[in-house]
């Protein structure tokens, strides 16, 4: 039993020696002093470490391989270590196994890592960023195929996977990642040439590794229905083709590119596109790229001027130096700052009304009113997050569909940094894809019909976000044919989604946003069915945000989404029926008003009606919504909210109007959100509850 | 020394009762009946506070109140006892407790007329809850002990708020108000 614990300590100490060793062969291709004793003296290390282990298979091998090394020349030294390390990590893997169901009490205390559920969902939460970062380098690098700093982030991702996935056991994952890694060693050391081929292949592989991250998640890679047969094979096929052995396939040599990649493509290379040294600073095909971070610069370089990027590579930084934070420590944060506001602003009031109170104190409390503000302020923004990762995300969706649809699609994004609370980016990004894969497929037309149209052959499409009146502003406009309202009308027509007469334009707009609506006149595997765009408005709404198209014939088509910054604060009207306060949300209230006596009018004394810009609206009393007694039952002595939500309007009688004010949205809790009438509750200035009112549901009930 | 506690449960009274019921409970008071509630249960004792009161729910839920910047709804206890109702007084106490709920506990607020100790029970103690006939339903009672020869009923408050309660009620406001009245 001594025995055993013992040789498992030095098996993980033989681990972490040959990952040194492994990264170490990878790092040291052109540094002159890997010289051929160094080397010997470390696999001789190895050997011994081996034997202390007690596997015999991994000693014999690295013996083996010290004599191999010792007789290899200067010249080929690197490439034989990379191999030998290669063929150690492998024997490792194997003995390793044999001798862990050899030896029960190692299987013990390896299940303890096994079963560690934290560490697993840490491992898939950090591949899974891995991966995000993948595919956007992999599409940064098509722009720009000879970007050694994307190729070096690029291995670097793989290398981190395959690390974990070897330390927590995954074995299938560990091997492909592995695969992969040699793919990218080979691009790394211009033993590859990257082309579209090759960027298929790595996004393949960043998808089937993410794959693999959602079957971790829900039990266990035995759940992964597909194998990672076919894409392996691929990776070692392409590897096989341009590890043409020596230095034949240098850079200034290029492989032909594979001919899976259309003809014509703008990402073919040559080699004068190959920067001989590619380091950030230097000039890349004369665009300079002064410092910029390495997923931004290629992007930056390859799209156009207009992308937004922070000078001196903010954004990398930001990335470095952000921590991850648990949402409830962060809600709770909140909840306590909001705390801290009313009770900061109790006193105020309590010293300004004493007059005579003393200056001093006077002037510490504004000054702690300035900083609790300010440190409320700054919660707030702690669940804000950059845009830019969502927008990029659509880079690829037009990536891929272009090519499926035989288009050329150029994407641009604008205003990167703009900053939009976590959640309202996260259930941004399915009505975005809508709108892309809308834009692609009915927007964008053909490279012949473009050029027909006296437009360039390649369609551009834009992304951009800013910030408007507290509000965020996403907008994705194509520079396609626009909406083809003849077209739409009668599609509308034959489905009798609209009656005979004329239509208006916002008519036409508005039909498109209709379920199961589609113009396409067979279904694809890219759209007709007509879901999206009725996805789309409904996501929107969700977020308390709106949707509008501007659309010019010929010219393209631009949505324009409008949403909260946030869903944790909202405008709100807090009103007074009776004793108790309420909050309507702002963003359904069109008008206040008191009206004249005789605007109002009754039917059979039951429901009432008041006229207004000569319309007439529903009367909708609060105090009968609510069961609570109010002070005025007149509805020309009370306050009229003209008040709209989901396309119904009417009027809201209230007994007072307290203000204006921005209101943090808190739940019921479990037990009180499916109330009818109540979206929420808050916490107002004195301290109490105040209920904000789901204004649509209060309408049906009337 | 420690008073003994009983490491093996008792034959339960109820066959779906399954936890050890001997341990530490606060006794509060609803008029002459004196409550136990297991102490892991209970977050926090407070004064009386603003109650803001919430339309259409169960006729026992007082409102909801602020509790250091979160929202927590409200019990009347002798609401939701069907017992009779009296003026609050300066004795009387929002006990927060935490109900299990389904991905995380739940707090919730019960006003009671007074709290008085925490006391350790032994399972010898207790005794199951005699039935009282269809009028008075006691299955959210885990049992009653017998301490100084006074009796605390020992409150399941898991059993005795839960959420089916709520959204019965809700689904039930929701389809009475919108029929025409």
């Amino acid at each position: 039993m001594a025995d055993a614990i013992k040789s498992k300590s030095a098996e993980s100490e033989l681990r972490q020696f040959i990952e040194e060793l492994a990264r170490q062969s990878m790092s040291c291709h052109d540094l002159p002093e890997v010289r051929a004793d160094a080397i010997c003296e470390r696999f001789s290390k190895l050997h011994r470490l081996a034997i202390e282990a007690d596997l015999g298979g991994v000693a014999d091998l690295a013996e083996s391989l010290h004599s191999t090394l010792a007789k290899t020349g200067p010249e080929h030294l690197t490439d034989c270590l990379r191999a030998a390390v290669t063929q150690v990590q492998q024997k490792m893997e194997s003995s390793a196994q044999t001798h862990s169901a050899a030896a029960t009490i190692d299987c013990a205390s390896e299940e303890m890592t096994l079963s560690d559920p934290g560490l697993i969902a840490d491992f898939v939460v950090e591949s899974r960023e891995h991966l995000v970062a993948a595919e956007e380098l992999a599409l940064a690098l098509e722009k720009e195929p000879g970007d050694a700093e994307a190729i070096n982030a690029l291995f670097r991702v793989f290398h981190s996977i395959k690390g974990l996935a070897a330390f927590l056991e995954f074995d299938r994952v560990y091997r492909f990642a592995h695969e992969v890694e040699t793919l990218l060693d080979y691009a790394r050391n211009r033993e590859l040439v990257v082309t579209p081929a090759v960027i298929d292949l790595i996004l393949a592989s960043a998808d089937f590794l993410s794959r693999c991250m959602d079957a971790i998640q829900s039990g266990g890679l035995s759940t992964l229905a597909e194998t990672e047969g076919a894409i392996v094979n691929r990776v070692q096929e392409v590897i096989a083709r341009s590890a043409v052995p020596g230095d034949s396939a240098k850079v200034d040599q290029p492989v032909p590119s594979s001919g899976s990649a259309p003809t014509g493509n703008p990402f073919e290379i040559d080699a004068e596109s190959l920067p001989e040294s590619a380091q950030p600073g230097t000039e890349v095909n004369g665009r300079p790229e002064a410092g910029m971070s390495t997923a931004e610069a290629p992007l930056a370089a390859g799209s156009t001027a207009e992308v937004t990027v922070p000078p001196g590579g903010n954004t990398a930084n930001a990335e470095r130096y952000s921590i991850r934070v648990d949402t409830n420590k962060l809600d709770y944060l909140m909840d306590i700052v909001g705390e801290l506001v009313i009770a900061q602003s109790l006193m105020r009031t309590e010293i300004m009304t004493h007059s005579n109170a003393h200056l001093n104190l006077v002037r510490s409390v504004s000054r702690l009113t300035q900083i609790t503000t300010d440190v409320q302020r700054t919660t707030l923004r702690m669940r804000m997050i950059p845009i830019g990762q969502l927008l990029r995300r659509s880079t690829r969706i037009v990536r891929d569909l272009a090519r499926k649809c035989g288009k050329q699609v150029e994407i641009e994004l604008e205003g990167e940094d703009t900053e939009v609370d976590k959640t309202i980016a996260e259930e941004l990004a399915d009505p975005l894809m809508h709108i892309v894969r809308n834009a692609i497929d009915h927007g964008v037309e053909s490279p012949e019909v473009r050029l027909g149209a006296g437009k360039g052959p390649v369609a551009k499409i834009r992304l951009s976000a800013s910030h408007e009146g507290g509000q965020i502003v996403v907008q994705v406009s194509d520079d396609g044919k626009g909406l083809d309202r003849a077209k739409i009308v009668k599609k509308a027509r034959e489905r009798n989604l609209v009656p005979d007469g004329n239509l208006t334009e916002a008519d036409i707009v508005d039909l498109i946003f209709s379920p199961g609506f589609s113009t396409a006149e067979e279904i694809t595997t890219v759209s007709g069915r007509g879901v999206g765009m009725d996805v789309v408005r409904k996501h929107v709404e969700k977020l308390r945000g709106r949707v509008d198209v501007v659309s010019t014939s010929g010219k393209g088509t631009k949505f324009i989404i409008r949403l909260p910054l946030t869903r944790a604060i909202i405008d709100g009207l807090v009103v007074r029926v009776g004793e108790s306060r309420y909050v309507i949300p702002l963003s359904s209230v069109r008008e206040i008003f008191r009206p004249l006596e005789s605007a109002v009018s009754t039917v059979q004394e039951k429901g009432e009606l008041v006229m207004l810009h000569n319309r007439l609206l529903p009367i909708v009393r609060l105090h009968r919504q609510l069961s609570v007694v109010p002070d005025i039952t007149d509805p020309w002595a009370a306050v009229l909210i003209f008040a709209e939500s989901g396309g119904r309007e009417f009027c809201l009688m209230v007994d007072e109007l307290i203000g204006k004010q921005e209101v943090v949205v808190k739940s019921l809790g479990q037990f009180l959100e499916s109330t009818p009438g109540v979206s929420g509750g808050t916490i107002l200035g004195d301290g109490r509850v105040g209920l904000i009112l789901d204004v649509q549901k209060l309408e049906v009930r009337a | 020394m420690q008073p003994e506690v009983a490491l093996t449960p008792a034959p339960k009274p109820h066959p779906t009762r399954n936890q050890a019921r001997a341990g530490k409970y606060l006794v509060f008071n609803l008029g002459r009946e004196h409550f136990g509630i297991q102490v892991l249960k209970v977050r926090e004792i407070m004064g009386l506070q603003d109650i803001t009161e919430v339309p259409h729910t169960p006729v026992f839920v007082k409102g909801v109140f602020n509790l250091r910047g979160k929202v927590i709804p409200v019990i009347d206890l002798r609401r939701r006892f069907e017992m009779k109702e009296i003026d609050y007084s300066a004795r009387t106490c929002i006990i927060v407790v935490s109900l299990s709920g389904t991905d995380q506990p739940i707090p919730m607020g019960l006003i009671v007329d007074g709290v008085a100790e925490v006391i350790n029970i032994a399972e010898s103690d207790i005794e199951g809850t005699p039935a009282f006939g269809c009028e008075l339903d006691t299955s959210y009672l885990l049992g009653i002990a017998k301490v100084r020869g006074e009796v605390r009923l020992l409150l399941d408050i898991d059993r005795a708020l839960n959420a089916d309660q709520f959204e019965a009620f809700a689904k039930f406001s929701a389809s009475a108000s919108s029929q025409p009245v």
